[in-house]
């Protein structure tokens, strides 16, 4: 060709291409079955919470339907019933499981911070003898461990459980928290060494605002795992008094004359998993970003 | 406001030393250019400064206070990193006011300054937004902002516009030397791009394995440059390098190429003959040094072939090869040339110089 021409074409004029009904029908295909295995999941949720409101004899008797018949809070009223009443309970979870989150941070974070950002002598033998701690199955030390709190008088006390609960959440929390340090850029560190900062100011206004989704990880997990918590529960605490939420949930099942309140048991369901529900939510957008921390550059 | 003094200084990670014992002086309010490839040692040269890096050896001086121990925060220096280094939690204002928080400057005195610094880069419409909501150039500008806020002894700027574009960049340099006149400050600015190093310095330093090939302004560096090493470093194309044994006297004296070649030597060159402590130089000519046909009485030919003709507008550029060497010549716009045909090109020698083959050192 000699010669060219030029022309402009107007993006008005250009036809566009209908997307092909295939498309549309693999989307639909997709949503269907993505709906489908999402069911499967919360159903078990959704049944226990549909059981809790229903009148206990309902409960009973037809507990497949979802929506109540005549919706009412006996099941609840009833729970109360069990031991030092319900708000004893949630008393003591909370007390283990805030207890838990607040001395697992005020560890892991510094600890976290050492191995990330400063070198010493044994480094790496200490943070592979920490993390190797978390391959030994908890069921198993459950007797030296008693007889240590025993010695240290912390037994059948919440204060010695949320130091077990501790102990046991540590490893897996010095491990995040030194990734989420190791996530900051190096380069901000030295800016704000050289902008004068103090290791204290350099910890607080720097590095631990950037790895606060590690913070969040780690929080929850602390928060869910001593929240759920029954085994070391159960043999730990010996009166009534000081029971958490699982432990009342096995006496549900077994205390009243032999015959299981399935009724009251959902509604001790529901009331336990509404703040694991709520803090995951709150907390997933952090829980995500946190574990992948320091994954790619 | 303070000069920089660098003694013998050494930087060496176990056995291994990246710095082998510089010297060099830097006079207040001077802006030097630390330039050279990478892995020259000029970064860490610059991390020493800062405080960033230990000192192995020697001393650094800022005015009259030995540093060496001095942690960076009371260095009195500021730094402007390659990737910035903004804290992304923090508003471009709380970026600004943070170190003079950390020195615990009173709240009115840290919102005047920051007013100020802020007006000076023309930033004051950006303060209440997050690093992340702003383009590269406006990054670029907040870290020089964090830099001038507090006045410091010292400026330190390490590759600050290597994540630029092109254009971006030109408009940076112009930028930081206009700071620099408005705020005149002592600066060290270490960057690998020697046109960086030529526009903006008063004085380069060329670094090369850790040691100083040769410190200079600009054009001298460009006309006299020490060494082989930093005439194939500065300029762009640069010194052609024409490796070659001396050959005959008086008015038969030449140079004989690798490939059997002699090029006469005339004129001022052959001063760095006398000099010569073997017969083995090569010859250093500039590009604009050599033409198409004899410009002026020292012009000396020298067959090749074409291998590449580039015209660029505003010149062009020839290639030739003289066996496996590569001769550039600048020429005129117009010139009309075919690659791959031999041809001559001539060689400037009252403009071209020698070099000892072994110790690189120019002999002129």
């Amino acid at each position: 060709m000699s010669d060219a021409t030029f022309s402009e074409s107007h993006a008005d004029d250009i036809p566009l291409e209908a997307t092909p009904a295939i498309d549309h029908v693999k989307r639909a295909l997709y949503i269907i079955l993505g709906f489908a295995i999402a069911a499967i999941f919360i159903m078990p949720i959704v049944w226990s919470v549909a059981n809790s409101f229903k009148l206990p004899a309902e409960t009973l008797s037809d507990p497949v339907r979802l929506i109540p018949r005549n919706v009412s809070l006996d099941n609840y009223r009833n729970l109360d019933t069990v031991g030092d009443g319900l708000w004893s309970f949630v008393r003591n979870s909370l007390f283990l499981a805030v207890g838990t989150v607040v001395v697992t941070l005020l560890i892991a974070v510094p600890a976290g911070y050492g191995f990330s950002k400063f070198r010493f002598p044994g480094q790496n033998v200490i943070f592979v003898v920490i993390l190797a701690t978390m391959m030994i199955p908890f069921q198993s030390i459950l007797t030296p461990l008693f007889l240590i709190l025993v010695k240290l008088r912390l037994a059948n006390s919440l204060t010695g459980l949320v130091l077990i609960y501790v102990t046991f959440q540590l490893p897996f929390s010095i491990f995040m928290m030194r990734n989420a340090f190791d996530a900051v850029p190096k380069a901000l560190i030295e800016s704000a060494r050289i902008d004068g900062a103090s290791q204290w100011a350099l910890m607080r206004r720097i590095t631990l605002p950037l790895a606060l989704p590690g913070v969040a990880t780690v929080a929850m997990f602390a928060f869910l795992n001593s929240w759920n918590e029954f085994l070391a529960a159960l043999i730990f605490l010996s009166q009534e008094e000081k029971f958490s939420l699982p432990v009342m949930l096995v006496n549900v099942t077994t205390g009243i004359r032999g015959m299981i309140d399935w009724g009251a048991l959902q509604a001790g369901i529901t009331i336990t998993m509404v703040p694991c529900i709520l803090l995951f939510l709150t907390l997933q957008r952090y829980y995500v970003r946190g574990l992948v921390a320091g994954a790619v550059k | 406001m303070a000069g920089l003094v660098l003694q013998n200084l050494i930087k060496q990670y176990g056995t291994t030393r990246v710095v082998h014992g510089i010297n060099l002086e830097i006079e207040n309010e001077e802006f030097v250019v630390f330039v050279g490839p990478s892995g020259c040692g000029k970064s860490t040269t610059l991390r020493m400064i800062a405080g960033l890096e230990h000192i192995s050896g020697g001393r650094i001086y800022i005015g009259d206070r030995v540093v060496n121990r001095v942690s960076p925060g009371k260095r009195d220096i500021a730094m402007v990193f390659q990737n910035y280094a903004l804290y992304p939690h923090m508003s471009v204002g709380e970026n600004l006011a943070f170190c003079l928080q950390q020195r615990g400057t009173p709240r009115a005195e840290i919102a005047t300054k920051v007013a100020q610094a802020a007006e000076t880069l023309d930033i004051t419409s950006l303060l209440d937004r997050r690093p992340s909501q702003l383009s590269g150039g406006q990054r670029q500008r907040v870290a020089m902002g964090r830099a001038i806020v507090r006045n410091p002894e010292v400026f330190l700027f390490d590759e600050p516009l290597s994540n630029l574009d092109a254009k971006l960049r030109v408009q940076m340099r112009g930028e930081i030397k206009r700071l620099h006149r408005l705020i005149p400050t002592t600066t060290v600015y270490v960057t690998h791009d020697q046109t960086e190093a030529m526009t903006m310095a008063d004085r380069v330093v060329v670094m090369n394995h850790g040691h100083i090939e040769q410190v200079g302004r600009p054009l001298e560096l460009y006309e006299k440059p020490a060494t082989t090493f930093v005439a194939g470093f500065i300029g762009s194309p640069p010194m052609n390098l024409l490796p070659g044994t001396l050959s005959g006297a008086g008015d038969d004296l030449g140079l004989t190429l690798e490939n059997g070649t002699t090029v006469a030597l005339r004129g001022k060159v052959r001063a760095g003959v006398e000099q010569a402590r073997s017969a083995n130089v090569v010859l250093g000519v500039r590009p604009e040094a050599v033409g198409i046909a004899a410009q002026g009485p020292q012009g000396v030919p020298v067959p090749v072939t074409l291998d590449e003709v580039e015209p660029l507008g505003i010149e062009t550029l020839a290639y030739g090869s003289i066996g496996r060497t590569t001769l550039c010549a600048r020429l005129a716009p117009d010139v009309a040339l075919q690659a791959g045909a031999p041809a001559d090109l001539f060689i400037d020698t009252d403009r071209a110089m020698l070099f000892d083959a072994e110790t690189t050192r120019a002999l002129t």
